[in-house]
């Protein structure tokens, strides 16, 4: 019973998708309000962080200031900061996607301001005497100066965004989602719906991480020369 | 005084101290917390890093156990920790097993993938030469090898430290019958509503992740960059 054959487990998820099918399948319900507090926290986290890491690295006084405190709240898992914000939004999609933008965010921010700070003096000082404006400035030559960096960032930010959602959905989820499903199937024993619950994260984020992150930095990082190609 | 800020949800800094100071000082309990977290941590590390190194070491030597372990190994690898803590829930209970096997879990792939490609990067001239001065396979893995690779080793443990520590609160907090823990003791505070020992935890929790870091950052930069006399900082 609790180590179920991997036969089982298919079959399980099957039946998981065909449970309730003429108007909603069970699993899809699920896997869907997962994505969408993903989507919703990484985007908040991807915008968020790569503005704040530009500034951190553009300004010495804000770099200096933040990165104590980035330091410390990094470590920090995201299912620990569940319980606080439990108490400060309540169950449900605000807590989870709060969560998930915040843990998306600091490996941006600090993959970011890195990059920003590694810019070569030359070249913004070629670029000034050329005559680009400040804003050009950031557009030209430090965006993609540090395009790798950022990319870099954004592929932490995905994995721990993935899997802090997860992980919060166990504590703080009222209904749906992924992590709600693995988690009730953990409290009555149910082996078979954890497993396959499991296999569908990991194949998700495989999923999403090939053709998202990847398929992103195909187009631009390694189309510009930045990366070396495997 | 009426203010915008809720003081019970979001509780002013000086409350913080005060709460610290009485949880440190004169009640003590946070001491308990931390020093159970820290026994479960170095018992699942430990033997992370021990069995890691091994079969890191090993897999690096023999081609045939390589071809037969790194493909299971990248599929387990890709599984994130908090995956595994409701099977281990299931299977090994609401205790302190689960939560040390979780620690153990997330810590030894990353020491055993650097540790592999660490001694694979060591430059073949190197132990061609080794060879021919006539070292048998155990003088050249501890004379060799190992001083070769340990850069890559010692930041295969810097990043598992990091999984280890964010496996230990994940799994403490979920973990039913733990009574004792930092993730425990922020977790505990929610039935409260004492958003003042959540806070307090919870920078306790980030300030030893950031210092458990830096000890192996350290430790890398002596070992590279002071060794090599590249010693100018950024």
């Amino acid at each position: 019973m609790l180590f179920p054959a991997p036969t089982q487990t298919v079959i399980k998820l099957v039946n998981l998708f065909k449970k309730g099918l003429p108007v909603r399948s069970e699993l899809i319900t699920h896997i869907l309000s997962t994505l969408k507090r993903l989507t919703l926290g990484f985007l908040l986290g991807v915008t968020s962080g790569i503005l704040f890491g530009t500034m951190m690295g553009l300004s010495n006084l804000m770099y200096y200031f933040f990165n104590p405190f980035i330091s410390i709240l990094m470590p920090i898992p995201g299912i620990a900061l569940a319980p606080l914000f439990i108490i400060w939004f309540g169950f449900g999609d605000p807590t989870i996607i709060t969560l998930g933008a915040l843990s998306t965010f600091f490996p941006i921010v600090y993959s970011t301001s890195a990059g920003i700070r590694s810019v070569d003096r030359q070249m913004i000082r070629a670029a000034q005497t050329m005559g680009a404006n400040p804003l050009q400035i950031i557009y030209e030559v430090y965006i993609p100066w540090s395009a790798a960096y950022i990319f870099n960032g954004v592929k932490l930010g995905l994995a721990r965004g993935w899997m802090t959602i997860i992980a919060v959905e166990f504590v703080a989820a009222s209904n749906w989602g992924l992590g709600y499903m693995i988690w009730n199937a953990t409290e009555y024993l149910q082996a078979d719906t954890v497993y396959g619950g499991i296999l569908v994260m990991i194949l998700i984020f495989i999923l999403l991480e090939k053709t998202l992150v990847s398929g992103l930095e195909q187009k631009t990082v390694a189309k510009w020369g930045m990366i070396t190609q495997k | 005084m009426k203010g915008y800020i809720n003081l019970q949800s979001l509780p002013a800094p000086s409350t913080l101290v005060d709460k610290f100071w009485q949880l440190a000082v004169i009640n003590g309990s946070l001491w308990k917390h931390f020093f159970n977290s820290l026994y479960r941590l170095i018992i699942g590390y430990t033997l992370a890093a021990v069995i890691g190194t091994l079969t890191g070491a090993l897999l690096a030597q023999n081609e045939t156990l390589k071809t037969i372990f790194e493909p299971t190994f990248n599929i387990l690898m890709s599984v994130p920790t908090i995956a595994w803590i409701p099977i281990f829930l299931i299977t090994l209970g609401l205790g302190d097993k689960t939560v040390i096997t979780a620690i153990f879990l997330s810590s030894y792939f990353s020491i055993m993938y650097n540790t592999m490609r660490g001694i694979e990067m060591v430059d073949k001239s190197i132990v061609r030469a080794a060879r021919m001065m006539g070292l048998n396979r155990l003088e050249l893995f501890f004379n060799v090898l190992l001083p070769a690779s340990l850069v890559s080793i010692i930041n295969g443990f810097r990043l598992a430290i990091g999984y280890a520590w964010r496996a230990l609160v994940g799994g403490e907090l979920l973990a039913a019958l733990i009574v004792w823990g930092l993730g425990k003791m922020v977790y505990q505070a929610r039935y409260f509503n004492d958003a003042a020992v959540m806070l307090v935890g919870l920078l306790v929790i980030g300030f030893t992740g950031f210092c458990l870091d830096q000890i192996f950052l350290i430790t890398i930069e002596k070992n590279t960059v002071e060794k090599w006399g590249m010693s100018q900082k950024k």
